[in-house]
């Protein structure tokens, strides 16, 4: 079975942004630039999150779904803010595969089993953003990273497996545009307890690291962003305006960000190949 | 044999029956040129060149929805009548004479066999998941049938040009079992199963996998369809000139 | 209806938002905060005929600056101090956050400079705070004098300013603004470097014309005006028994000492393009700053002002006295830098803006030495009846920002 390398692309109104800790929310580009890139070099699916949904308590990623649907022919996978049924379905048919609940799922559970009986479960992802506490223990957040839970991540991945979840991303918000590595235990420990797919995102700094989550980590997928994100930032023209809105001083200096040593697709999966671990390459992108 | 221009419209319909990714495949049928309506209506149904039935979730469930639409017969009509017929995922599934998932469920039985469920597997130190998620290969199945790199075995079907071991994006946890060998187009590897991904007989296409999001290689699909399509009809030009000829 | 309702502290009896960010003209302008008193009028943020606040318009003026040309000045002037002989050539103040990070590594290794940081630590650090102090000293790679008032004589001054000013963090105000400019005296240190110049928060703008901090908020020619803690330091001395020593450091310089030497405080600010976002990411990249992961009491934000337990109490309190919580603060930075929309601003206001920094509450009341019920009743006494009513038993602002 193949690993899944998933570019996450954190949205922001009309621009892809990137924190830390899900903070700090430096503007990089334009979504559908990244997008297409990442599809042409092998991207395996792709996730669109909308970080400023929930606290609108809407989710306006409709129109760059649609356009992406139109022209990228790999899974795409929509989440932000959506509370609803209609919500989901909207985004459905906008042109999304499959959908992420974290902040609506944890307010009210019923709302995964509700999803994945009228949707499919293939199509209900469950996104669990947790923080390791310092006594080691950890707590699941909403809101993207704002708000407490109480809920412990381990108990709660069991639970919307229970309710129909088809698969799970696990975020690790201490990790998360760190550089510092994939909180393995977390990742692990959920990984083993649910039979589901489960995707690693969080923390990822150098090559090595997606190799790290896939073999200790037991994730059967891996979500990427900094590493990714600012290597293309390091070697495209984003020439686009951007006057309308974000921190742009960052691109005006179009330089990467030393915590992460950046990568392309192609040289992420051939690293892995390399050390055993199936996935799948696109021919035309190792040929460029 | 002059160029035929390709006609304005060939109405595709993609059955709409409240579940799976319609859009998604509208889109891919755009891509390779084919006009696609998402439609439920039985005569729009009927009236369309040829039909594509995807689909998402249980299998009992859309049984229900596909009953309720009055669409079970519409569709036994179309497999007879020559005309593509094409299941996705769901879809294909649906095609079958009954599965398994969530107690027994008779299918729509127009190709015969069951569905059934996917294991969990172990591969080395690995753990392979179910639903199967992701991308995997599809293979002929026959050793004979490859020469090249592109498999003679495919050719005429849906998954011509497409070379052996080509990577398509699976997600599900059943896969259809045809009674008939010959009715397997292409099988992949799940753990030590190698199921059907993908069955051909006459008229009626099914793959498990999607085609609408297997990157290029899938799109190669929709440009099959939309091939034969146009030799579908022009099949039929023919025969209504030679039969007008005096 | 506004004209019957009594506003305290000579703010504005209307509450007017700006129309670009979310600040309000309740906000008040920096004190000069030995003169600061229980009657203290305060000066507040002006809204102009266009709706737009002075931190604003800060701001619009900060997109038509030439930087290069700034940054010229900055070389010049810096070829001017810098020193060969092995001594420091200018000090900058700070405590290991983002902007005081991103200041001395900026100067010493970009510019060539010798500074000595300069720290006047937190009351009660937090772990993220002590943690970022250390990392500037051993990532970042500088010197710095630490100094620590007598921890009885603050916290007794933490009380004194919190039950006469509604001000708990007036003594730490105090030491760091007077701190810096006293060590360069000391140390014969001719260049002081603070970072953004008040007026991005809306300080009258006629202070961004020049680089020079001005003198009267570190120097004073008479003992006799100062306050502590809303105390004089006649009753200070008199009825708390406290010494001159014991509040030396909370003094200004005296101006007319100050006078004799030639030292410049001036404000990195105007010389560098002060982007908050980017001096985070500078920290991190460069020093060592680590951001909580979880976000501050008050606020969304991760990586403003952490180090210090008290600092809740301080947003909070400014929230009771003029409707402004921390959420509203940074927000509208954010909103001059283009980080935020105004309507998320507006979002993030509503959210989180006067939330009870209750993490360390008992911790900040045990510091004070302060019961319960006396702080509820000194926080109460100090609701402007213009900006607060009491609906179903619980308070509420009457205005908020739309």
């Amino acid at each position: 079975m193949n690993v899944r390398v998933i570019p996450r692309l954190d949205i922001k109104g009309p621009n892809l942004v990137k924190g830390i800790h899900l903070e700090g929310l430096r503007v990089l580009g334009k979504p559908e630039r990244f997008a297409r890139l990442y599809y042409e070099e092998g991207a395996d699916e792709l996730l669109y999150m909308d970080v400023v949904a929930s606290l609108y308590q809407r989710n306006s990623l409709l129109e760059i779904v649609t356009r992406t649907s139109r022209e990228i022919f790999i899974p795409l996978t929509v989440g932000g803010g959506l509370r609803t049924l209609d919500d989901i379905h909207a985004v459905l048919r906008a042109g999304a595969d499959k959908v992420s609940l974290n902040t609506a799922a944890i307010l009210r559970p019923e709302l995964v089993r509700e999803a994945s009986r009228r949707f499919g479960s293939s199509t209900i992802v469950v996104s669990i953003e947790a923080i390791r506490k310092p006594d080691g223990r950890y707590e699941a957040y909403t809101d993207n990273g704002r708000e407490r839970t109480g809920v412990d991540p381990f108990n709660w991945a069991i639970r919307v497996t229970e309710l129909g979840a088809g698969e799970i991303i696990v975020t690790s918000i201490d990790r998360e545009g760190t550089g510092n590595g994939f909180d393995l235990e977390l990742t692990r420990k959920i990984a083993e307890s649910v039979p589901i797919p489960v995707i690693a995102c969080g923390g990822a700094g150098k090559v090595a690291d997606v190799y790290e989550v896939v073999t200790q980590g037991k994730g059967d997928a891996v979500c990427l962003a900094s590493m990714l994100h600012y290597n293309f930032v390091k070697h495209y023209d984003n020439a686009d305006d951007f006057s309308e809105e974000g921190n742009v001083e960052y691109l005006r200096t179009r330089r990467g960000f030393s915590k992460i040593q950046d990568a392309t697709l192609p040289e992420i999966k051939e690293y892995l190949l390399r050390h055993g671990i199936a996935v799948r390459l696109v021919e035309e992108a190792i040929n460029a | 044999m002059p160029e035929t221009p390709w006609p304005q419209r060939f109405q595709v319909a993609i059955v709409d029956y409240g579940i799976g990714n319609l859009f998604s495949v509208k889109h891919a049928c755009e891509q390779a040129g084919i006009h696609a309506s998402i439609t439920h209506s039985c005569s729009e149904i009927l009236q369309a060149s040829a039909v594509i039935l995807p689909g998402v979730g249980a299998f009992g469930d859309a049984m229900e929805i596909l009953g309720k639409l009055d669409l079970v017969s519409v569709l036994r009509d179309i497999a007879a009548s020559g005309k593509p017929l094409v299941g996705i995922c769901l879809g294909m599934q649906l095609l079958m004479t009954e599965s398994h998932e969530f107690g027994w469920h008779r299918g729509l039985g127009i190709i015969e066999g069951e569905v059934v469920r996917l294991e969990e597997a172990v591969h080395g130190d690995r753990v392979l998941k179910v639903p199967h998620v992701g991308w995997n290969r599809i293979a002929t199945g026959n050793a004979t049938a490859v020469q090249a790199d592109s498999c003679v075995g495919w050719k005429g079907s849906l998954l011509e040009g497409l070379s052996e071991g080509e990577y398509m994006y699976f997600v599900h946890s059943f896969y259809p079992k045809p009674v008939d060998a010959n009715v397997v187009l292409s099988i992949t590897r799940h753990g030590p199963v190698d199921f059907c991904s993908s069955l051909r007989e006459g008229n009626i296409f099914g793959c498990q996998f999607h085609p609408e999001r297997s990157g290029s290689q899938g799109l190669r699909v929709y440009q099959n369809l939309a091939f034969l399509i146009q030799k579908t009809q022009e099949g039929d030009r023919n025969v209504r000139t030679a039969g007008g000829k005096v | 209806m506004s004209e019957r309702l009594e506003a305290k502290y000579n703010l504005p009896k209307e509450v007017i938002f700006c129309k670009r960010c979310v600040m309000s003209n309740q906000r008040p302008t920096s004190s000069i905060e030995f003169k600061h008193t229980a009657h203290h009028k305060h000066k507040t943020l002006q809204i102009d005929k266009e709706g737009v606040c002075d931190a604003c318009r800060v701001a619009e003026q900060k997109e038509q600056i030439d930087w290069d040309q700034r940054e010229e000045q900055l070389r010049r002037l810096l070829d001017k101090y810098r020193r060969k002989d092995g001594s420091y050539d200018c000090i900058v103040p700070g405590s290991g956050g983002k902007d005081s990070c991103f200041a001395a590594h900026i100067l010493k290794y970009k510019y060539g400079m010798h500074p000595l940081t300069v720290t006047w630590p937190p009351a009660i650090y937090t772990d993220i705070g002590w943690r970022n102090f250390r990392n500037w000293i051993e990532v970042c790679g500088v010197d710095n004098i630490a100094y620590k008032p007598n921890g009885r004589v603050h916290r007794l001054l933490t009380r004194l300013a919190f039950e006469n000013l509604l001000h708990p963090f007036q003594p730490f105000i105090l030491g760091q603004k007077n701190l810096a400019p006293k060590i360069a005296m000391k140390f014969g240190v001719p260049l002081v470097f603070y970072g953004e110049n008040e007026a991005e928060y809306g300080n009258p703008i006629a202070d961004t014309s020049t680089s020079l901090r001005d003198r009267s908020y570190f120097t004073t020619q008479s003992l006799g005006d100062i306050h502590i803690g809303g105390v004089p330091i006649s009753e200070l001395v008199d009825r708390y028994k406290l010494s001159l020593n014991d509040i030396q450091s909370y003094l200004p310089a005296d101006y007319k000492e100050f006078e004799q030497t030639d030292i410049e405080v001036r404000y990195l600010g105007y010389y560098i393009k002060w982007t908050p976002q980017e001096a985070y990411y500078y920290a991190v990249e460069h020093a060592g700053f680590e951001a909580n992961p979880v976000r501050t009491e008050g606020t969304y934000s991760k990586y403003n002002s952490i180090d210090d337990r008290i600092d809740g109490f301080h947003y909070y309190t400014a929230f009771i006295k003029f409707g402004l919580g921390r959420a509203s603060h940074d927000a509208s930075q954010e909103i001059r830098n283009r980080h935020l929309t105004r309507e998320e601003g507006v979002a993030l206001v509503h959210r989180f803006d006067g939330e009870f920094p209750g993490q360390y509450f008992r911790e900040v009341l045990q510091y004070m030495e302060i019961s319960e019920e006396r702080f509820w009743e000194l926080i109460d006494k100090r609701r402007s009846p213009h900006l607060w009513m009491k609906e179903d038993g619980s308070w509420k602002l009457r205005r908020q920002v739309l």
